[in-house]
């Protein structure tokens, strides 16, 4: 069973023109799976929508095997999706020990030892437990937001642009990150800019074009298509 | 030298007693992101209903704070609930409006109940106390430590409490609360309680101070509102500091112009602070 079947996804922002015209998609257990393509292809509401920030008009959002369409935010995210949206991702008039305390709102009990584990794995968290997260720099922001989505015990990671406005070398961290939480078996289904990167480490990816997918393969091979590389990835 | 020392001191105990129900005003825009100026409704509200249980049962005055704060919430919930919550959709601006509305319906609501006259509670008099020239009530030190306790309370709260961090999250980002599991409308209805509950301590300790009537409220709104701009609207620590600082203004203004332009300083604090900070003196962002 996939973890994630997404069919013939529309969706848009008020009256305007739809933005996903029929968007399909599955991730199963255990992979990374990458959306690459141009600007306004529909990548990032293609995440909203599946985390519930954006109502779809027509399609289905099944999670896990059951129907989620419908359901609000806070609703997907008890059954176990996380979303790090790419921007406004932490609370930043709270402090760092703050933010991931809140992330854990639908588990008081466990949020505690879940806190202690993710400051072992991500030190620099632990150093900043106190500062406000508006001070951290973009690896540092970028860290704690993938840790808050990690304190719901998500059994599906959304990353939008993880590594958005990062420098190379704290892209590469964080590409790392993302592959060891994958280790640990958690699927994750991410948008990147950084397209040979992103499919470098993903299992499989998707082109979006114009509101829907258009193409579909194994990360590496898809990375090599000669197509693939000149339309999207500058060679 | 006295006079200002004695306007200074008027002016701090002034603060004092402002900053309650500004705290409750800029909470319940940082969560709702609309101004209440049913604020003003919620402080007469628990002016009469603490006066209520004073002279009907002779409650002193923190039983009789702990009623106006369960009242007045309660009367905020309810108004959102009957009303406002259905036009949130329209934008904040017809929400505000409502809010005046609301504010009107509420003040004749209690000059139906309690007529027109100015009410005092029954309390014990005392002389006022005497350091070198300047003058200062009992009564008003008291009403300086309840407010100075009310206020600890709130930041406890919005501090150590879970849901008091969660009302700061919503207000910080609403989205992401959303995606973290916590519901808008159930932290709406909290702050709601709480800004309303806050506007009608208020409403107490202005009426232990002086007295209650059915426009008790709409005086001080325009000071209320003066304090939560000048602190930036949305800000907790923000509306305290606003309000120590109209307080003073206001009876420093005292000294240079008749009091019946007293008021105008509160329309210039805000004029000014809009001119040249609009996001308040602890403000995050302009909005």
């Amino acid at each position: 069973m996939s973890v994630l079947a997404v069919e013939a996804l529309v969706a848009g922002y008020g009256a305007a023109e739809e933005i996903l015209k029929g968007a399909s998609l599955h991730v199963e257990p255990g992979e990374i799976v990458s959306i690459i393509g141009p600007n306004g292809a529909g990548k990032s509401t293609f995440l909203k929508a599946v985390a519930g920030l954006l109502q779809p008009r027509a399609g289905t959002i099944r999670f896990a095997g059951t129907d989620v369409t419908r359901r609000d935010p806070q609703g997907r995210a008890r059954a176990g999706i996380s979303f790090v949206p790419q921007e406004r991702n932490v609370f930043g008039s709270l402090t760092v020990a703050e933010n991931l305390e809140i992330s854990g709102y639908l588990d008081p009990a466990g949020a505690q030892g879940r806190a202690a584990r993710l400051y072992e794995r991500y030190p620099v968290l632990a150093e900043k437990r106190h500062a406000l997260a508006r001070t951290l720099s973009g690896g540092q922001r970028q860290i704690l937001a993938m840790a808050m989505g990690l304190m719901t015990e998500p059994k599906l990671m959304l990353l939008d642009e993880p590594t958005a406005g990062l420098s190379p070398k704290a892209a590469d961290d964080l590409f790392d990150a993302v592959v060891n939480l994958n280790r640990g078996g958690l699927p994750i289904l991410m948008v990147e800019q950084h397209a040979v990167e992103a499919l470098a480490v993903s299992t499989r990816g998707y082109v979006f074009v114009a509101g829907r997918e258009s193409a579909e393969g194994a990360g590496p091979a898809l990375a090599s298509d000669p197509e693939i590389r000149r339309l999207f990835l500058g060679g | 030298m006295s006079v200002l020392l004695q306007a200074i001191l008027n002016g701090v105990m002034t603060g004092t007693l402002i900053a309650v129900p500004a705290i409750g005003f800029t909470a319940i825009f940082a969560v709702l992101r609309y101004p209440s100026f049913a604020i003003a409704a919620y402080v007469t509200v628990g002016g009469f209903a603490g006066w209520f249980a004073n002279s009907l049962w002779g409650a002193g005055v923190l039983p009789a704070l702990a009623i106006a704060f369960l009242v007045a919430g309660a009367a905020g919930v309810a108004t959102e609930e009957g009303a406002l919550r259905r036009l949130r959709p329209a934008g904040a601006l017809t929400v505000a409006i409502a809010t005046i509305a609301a504010n009107l319906i509420l003040e004749n609501v209690t000059r139906f109940l309690f007529g027109n006259d100015l009410r005092g509670y029954d309390l014990p008099l005392r002389p006022d106390l005497r350091f070198a020239d300047l003058r200062i009530g009992p009564q008003q030190i008291e009403n300086v430590l309840l407010a100075i306790l009310v206020m600890a309370a709130v930041f406890a709260f919005l501090r150590f409490t879970r849901y008091g961090k969660a009302m700061r999250a919503v207000a910080d980002n609403i989205d992401l609360a959303r995606l973290k599991g916590i519901d808008p409308q159930r932290v709406a209805v909290t702050t709601l309680f709480l800004g309303a509950g806050l506007a009608g301590v208020g409403g107490v300790l202005l009426a232990v101070d002086t007295s209650i009537d059915p426009l008790a409220g709409a005086r001080i709104l325009l000071t209320v509102f003066a304090a939560a701009v000048l602190g930036g609207l949305g800000s907790i620590p923000g509306a305290v500091v606003g309000a120590f600082a109209v307080g003073i203004a206001e009876e420093l203004s005292l000294l240079a112009v008749p009091a019946t332009y007293r008021s105008a300083i509160g329309f210039a604090a805000i004029l000014l602070m809009l001119t040249f900070r609009p996001r308040g003196i602890l403000g995050e962002r302009a909005s």
